[in-house]
């Protein structure tokens, strides 16, 4: 009974280490690499810098930014994420290599965004009327992604992009679809769900609509936004302040 | 003397007896054509069909199995070396059996299992170790064991066996680890193996040529989808899979015999009669494993035993099965890499289509084309049916090292635009499509083809439907709550006609209300 205690206790060290033993082996990386391109790539992107899933090219995770943590997330997936663990498909030098290669592609944004956070933020929940759609931890409204974690989800390129032309690229689940009734009614709302046989949408006055396929003249989807560019509608110091806004919502720690 | 009769006798009454309504293999008959001769469930009332009984595996895992059911028990295998008898008429569980695999598996796609063969007294399956074993139908109790090849270096299995005379056929799964394809012969009592057909040409061996140095021990053609089997022609169609390592070419010069391809093997010495490659030196990991199904086809007036496969290359191939002389070949699919397939079988490529460090862009994607779902063929519509992934793919490749037991595929594949899908219903005559039916996302689900004038399928979002097998259209669906994956069957049990299909976690079986 004690030996296995003994060996439970070791697994449990061994699981637990704290520090990549290949941190100082440069082939660690390399070997790291060809696993990220089979099976991080599809949504990390083949350059870790992030699509259905998280950019990785920050220098800052979602989940802790230590070796130990990056490893613990690899290993065991991010509950209520699509980010599965990969413990079983891996051993644990294959994760720490994978580590390995993610710490050499972090860019580590050290400049901050030129503008000021605080007037981003008067500007997100005003003048730009960005909380109608999106929500920061309990305030605003849940039609357009969640932003409550976004500074750490995309990089600030990405979030400039998005501000300025929305369609560049769709969060996943936030396509456009729309939906023409038998009576000849156009209905325009977000992707909540979308199959061969049925639609559900919610509109941007967050009324909520689901619909079979058979029971009307047309269902479409398309990978568009619904959000508008702030292009025009502000300024360039405007927008540095939104961005510096958006890069400052890390969620809660 | 007599006794020898007798057991004739015995047999034959055995034969007579047996319930038509089973479904006692992978592919139904030996041919793997997935037909059901009941036609109670029918174009005229299916809209009626009711879900009969539900039975939940709790089994985590993608659930791709063909159940087979016999003399009232449904036979039914789960991810992760699981399986379970459950009563045909109720659902009920009559006996579960789980093993657990070792910690450490090499498995590129999950701890997946297609299903059971089954022959007299006797349930077959794989373990994912690399294990072939015998089990008891009344009771899952484990008659014989045996290893297939070591894990440890990357071996494994995932796919049904068939019985061909006295053996087990098997094949293996592990392209992805560096490991050399072979098909194997089993004998049914004793589990001893009869015979291997290495699905990787060796050094001095006939097409051990078109491998340079030792790439040919890594090569891959793993066998993990079921092949058929022809008793006239006493032989075994089994497809191939990717070369080893999948994107990256350049460490594998040559055409790389036999992967990406279909060979027909000698079921009683099991010595090649001939192939035939789909995709020679492929780099887009095209595996050749979509069912090959005998049929017997007229064209140009003449009838020909032909043996067909809608390949994930984006070609649908018809071969002449004794011979594999190519009778026909067309794209089914958008398809960019190749303008046709030659006289010779080869396809004319079109260059600009290797994968790259930063991607190449390429139709069909690296699924295909039509994948590894299990395809159905109606005589009564002369049609086949098999599903498309639609899209492109960016085809990306890395130099990468083999170390054993790291997966070694060079790179993936990747969509830069969403997917869709197809259900095919194709005259295999001519090659052209007579219907088409569009999904909204990539097909995940086996079909099923039956009498009563139907096409079964599933999708990605819990769907089963019902399409009428002359044209395509929908006729009934049911939302079933979990991702349709597996193929679905039909039986009949006391003059009533079911449909069955794993999706989720859940065996589901129909019939029509009463």
């Amino acid at each position: 009974m004690s030996r296995l205690m003994i060996v439970l206790l070791l697994g449990t060290l061994c699981r637990a280490q704290t520090n990549n033993p290949f941190a100082s082996d440069p082939q660690a990386a390399e070997t790291g690499r060809w696993n990220f391109r089979i099976i991080c790539s599809p949504c990390h992107g083949i350059h870790a810098e992030g699509g259905r899933g998280p950019d990785l090219t920050l220098g800052t995770y979602s989940a802790g930014d230590s070796d130990a943590e990056l490893f613990r997330v690899i290993a065991g997936g991010v509950p209520g994420s699509e980010m599965a663990g990969y413990a079983g498909r891996l051993e644990d030098e294959g994760i720490w290599r994978l580590v390995s290669y993610i710490r050499t592609v972090a860019k580590h944004e050290t400049s901050a965004p030129p503008g000021n956070a605080a007037a981003g933020a008067e500007l997100f929940w005003s003048k730009g009327n960005c909380g109608a759609c999106h929500r920061v931890a309990a305030r605003g409204a849940s039609i357009g992604p969640d932003l409550t974690r976004v500074g750490r989800q995309r990089s600030s390129a990405y979030l400039r992009a998005s501000v300025l032309t929305p369609d560049a690229d769709i969060t996943s689940g936030f396509n456009t679809v729309t939906v023409v009734t038998r009576d000849g009614k156009k209905i325009q709302g977000i992707e909540k769900s979308y199959d061969t046989f049925s639609a559900q949408l919610m509109d941007l006055s967050g009324k909520y609509y689901s619909f079979l396929r058979e029971d009307v003249t047309s269902m479409t989807r398309e990978p568009k936004s619904l959000m508008p560019s702030y292009a025009k509608q502000l300024g360039e110091t405007e927008i540095n302040d939104l961005l510096a806004y958006l890069s400052s919502l890390r969620g809660q720690q | 003397m007599k006794l020898a009769i007798l057991s004739l006798l015995i047999t034959a009454l055995a034969m007579a007896q047996t319930n038509s309504g089973d479904w006692t293999a992978y592919g139904k008959n030996s041919f793997g054509w997935r037909y059901s001769e009941l036609g109670q469930i029918n174009t005229a009332n299916v809209s009626r069909l009711a879900a009969q009984w539900m039975y939940q595996t709790n089994m985590p895992g993608k659930n791709e199995t063909t159940p087979l059911v016999s003399d009232g028990l449904m036979f039914v295998t789960g991810p992760s070396n699981t399986a379970w008898a459950l009563d045909a008429l109720t659902g009920r569980q009559i006996w579960a059996y789980r093993s657990s695999p070792p910690a450490k598996l090499d498995l590129c796609c999950g701890p997946v299992n297609r299903g059971f063969a089954m022959q007299g007294n006797k349930l077959f399956k794989v373990n994912l170790e690399g294990m072939l074993l015998a089990m008891d139908p009344k009771s899952g109790a484990v008659l014989w064991q045996t290893t297939l090849e070591d894990y440890k270096k990357g071996y494994s299995a995932t796919a049904a066996p068939i019985i061909v005379k006295n053996m087990v056929v098997t094949g293996m799964a592990g392209a992805e680890y560096g490991t050399r394809g072979f098909v194997d012969a089993y004998d049914m009592e004793t589990g001893k193996r009869i015979w291997r057909f290495n699905t990787i040409a060796g050094e001095g061996e006939p097409g051990g040529q078109t491998w340079h140095g030792d790439a040919w021990k890594r090569g891959g053609a793993s066998t993990w989808i079921t092949g058929t089997y022809d008793p006239k022609l006493n032989l075994i169609y089994w497809g191939t899979g990717n070369p080893g390592p999948d994107l990256d070419g350049d460490v594998r010069p040559g055409d790389n015999l036999y992967t990406c391809s279909l060979v027909a093997i000698d079921a009683d010495t099991g010595k090649l009669k001939w192939h035939f490659q789909f995709t020679p030196h492929d780099v887009h990991d095209w595996d050749a494993i979509s069912d090959p199904i005998p049929m017997d086809l007229t064209i140009n007036g003449k009838t020909v035993p032909a043996v067909v496969q809608a390949n994930r290359n984006g070609f649908f191939y018809a071969l002449d099965r004794a011979n594999g002389k190519l009778l026909l070949a067309k794209a089914y699919t958008k398809v960019t890499w190749a303008d046709g397939i030659g006289s010779d079988g080869r396809p004319i490529l079109i260059s600009g289509h290797e994968p790259s460090e930063e991607g190449n862009r390429t139709c069909p994607g690296m699924g295909g084309g039509h994948n590894w779902q299990a395809t159905a063929y109606s005589p009564q519509t002369g049609l086949y049916y098999f599903t498309s992934s639609e899209g492109c793919m960016l085809f990306f490749k890395t130099t990468q090292e083999f170390v054993e037991g790291q997966w070694y595929q060079a790179s993936t594949g990747s969509r830069d635009e969403p997917g869709s899908g197809l259900v095919i219903g194709l005259d295999p005559k001519t090659g052209t499509a007579a219907w088409k039916f569009e999904m909204v996302s990539t097909p995940t689900s086996g079909l099923l083809a039956t009498a009563g004038g139907l096409v079964f399928g599933g999708d990605a979002q819990g769907y089963v439907f019902a399409l009428d097998a002359r044209t395509g259209k929908v006729l009934w669906r049911f939302q079933a709550g979990g991702t349709v994956i597996a193929p679905p069957i039909s039986y009949s049990l006391n003059g009533r006609q079911y449909i069955a299909v794993a999706a989720g976690q859940t065996m589901v079986t129909f019939g029509l209300a009463k």
